[in-house]
């Protein structure tokens, strides 16, 4: 019938503008492109399993967080994707992290390289007892991106919403800054060096609640040119910040050791409202154990 | 375990149920007061409503507390979801009790049809059951309860469509005319009542299952899915 189809095609195209609308152009299920491609990946340290099994994709401008209760291997897994876990004595790294489809613990691969390309922002804002502009300098000048300084720290400054605030003081030590300044401060020093992933330990959970949602605010902001990947022990805040949601719980072995697993990872909204996995439904819920 | 969360959702839940049986209370007196022609019982319907409103503001307002509180997810997000549609589905099969209190007031003094009464009892009867079998697959988490609401609905919409036929056939009286078209506005009351019903009936397969469907769908009948 003529009156139906031309009602539905309104409602069809009035949907679709409001979908546009609230995602501009962010990529959906069917156009996400994977930036890490993990495959029955297992960490142990000194010979206890810290993590296994675990087998994502991580994808394109997208927030991915991970969620789950001390001792899930969350804070392990995030330090795999660039090598942090090298630094600890005794860790040992099974399965396999493909980054855009190379092997990002192959033999050739050089951690400092990685750690260009995939940046990472820890629980507790650590500038260097620097000054402002020298923290966000410091990147770039180890690896050698000194062409315009000066608009390279500007540019990191304004992408981490920090510009306005200490663009006129620079030379002042960073220790000066707030919590939440300096956490910015470590993200803009993160963003100098053009990386293309961002790893994000806890990144707010030192941090007062405004602080929280100018941090929040800004991976909203940043996903749009970047991947980024955020551990959280805040559920709501997963919730409000992240595309994607993973959920790692603690498995109990034979011998009652404890180690690390993916319980379930689908879009968030679908983690929060019609969880696949009853332990995921029993953490979310907060009936957790 | 978050003991207030799920102190307050259980708390939410019985004065959800609560307000169901207030609901039959008001479905019952109306349908008295509309078989006995009894203009005060009417009344007492009519007053009567205060109740609900009062049990649906509480349920309202717990609701919106909880979420700002709380934040519950998952199962708890869609319990909390399904008893805020509930409360306005109460609230509203309350209100259609109160149309058919004042119309049965309206048309006090008018002798009645006797097949349009044995009409509305039947019903009313169905309405009843509806009611009763939809808080009860809610209460219950019964999906294949809920789901029996819709052939229940069906005997409803029957009688409503009985009742327009009785109607047509009662001629050219002007004060039976009158009381006709009133009588038709009370049959769509009682039809409304069950759609209702049908209703919670869906919020109870969205809690359980977590996607929400429309029993029957009466812009697209050739899609019914039952």
């Amino acid at each position: 019938m003529r009156e139906t189809d031309a009602t539905g095609t309104i409602a069809e195209v009035s949907l679709k503008n409001l979908v546009q609308r609230d995602d501009r152009s962010h990529p959906t299920p069917a156009t996400r492109e994977v930036v890490f491609d993990v495959d029955k990946l297992g960490v142990s340290y000194d010979g206890s399993i810290a993590l296994s099994g675990v087998s994502l994709e991580i994808y394109r401008n997208y927030v991915t967080a991970f969620i789950g209760p001390s001792g899930c291997g969350k804070s392990t897994f995030i330090r795999c994707f660039n090598h942090l876990n090298d630094l600890i004595p005794g860790a040992r790294i099974n399965g396999k992290i493909l980054y855009h489809e190379q092997d990002l613990y192959g033999p050739d691969v050089d951690p400092v390289e990685v750690r260009k390309r995939i940046g990472m922002v820890f629980q507790k804002p650590n500038p260097f007892p620097k000054s402002i502009y020298d923290n966000v300098a410091f990147g770039p000048r180890v690896l050698g991106m000194t062409d315009d300084l000066d608009g390279r720290v500007e540019r990191a400054l304004k992408q981490a919403a920090l510009w306005d605030e200490v663009g006129h003081r620079l030379k002042k030590s960073a220790l000066s800054l707030s919590g939440g300044q300096q956490q910015r401060l470590c993200i803009a020093r993160c963003l100098a060096v053009e990386p293309e992933v961002i790893l994000m330990d806890e990144p707010a959970s030192a941090l007062d609640p405004i602080a929280t949602t100018r941090i929040e605010d800004l991976m909203h902001e940043l996903k749009r040119d970047y991947t980024i990947v955020v551990v959280t022990h805040n559920m709501q805040q997963a919730a409000r910040v992240a595309d994607m949601t993973a959920f790692f719980s603690i498995e109990r072995g034979e011998e009652g050791e404890r180690s690390g697993i993916l319980v379930e990872y689908d879009l968030t909204e679908k983690i929060f409202t019609q969880p696949s996995d009853e332990r995921t439904e029993d953490y979310v819920t907060g009936r957790f154990g | 375990m978050r003991v207030t969360l799920q102190e307050e959702l259980d708390t939410l839940q019985s004065t959800l149920l609560e307000e169901g049986e207030l609901v039959l209370r008001a479905l019952r007196g109306a349908m008295e007061a509309l078989e006995q022609r009894d203009p005060e019982l009417a009344d007492e319907v009519i007053a009567f409503d205060d109740e609900v409103d009062r049990q649906y503001i509480g349920i309202e307002e717990g609701i919106a507390s909880l979420l700002a509180r709380q934040a519950p997810a998952a199962g708890d997000l869609r319990l909390v979801l399904a008893m805020l549609h509930n409360n306005l589905h109460l609230e509203r099969m309350a209100d259609y009790c109160v149309t058919i209190a004042k119309l049965t007031k309206l048309v006090y003094g008018i002798t009645p049809d006797q097949k349009l009464i044995v009409a509305f009892q039947e019903m009313g009867a169905r309405d009843e059951e509806m009611i009763r079998a939809a808080l009860d697959s809610f209460a219950n988490r019964d999906v294949a309860a809920a789901e029996s609401l819709v052939e229940l609905d069906e005997l409803v919409d029957r009688g409503n469509r009985r009742v327009m036929g009785h109607v047509l056939a009662l001629g050219s009286n002007p004060a039976l005319r009158e009381w006709g078209l009133r009588m038709i506005v009370v049959s769509r009351c009682l039809e409304r009542i069950g759609d209702h019903a049908v209703d919670i009936g869906e919020q109870t397969a969205y809690l359980v299952t977590g996607e929400f469907r429309e029993f029957t769908d009466a812009s697209h009948p050739e899609r019914v899915d039952t």
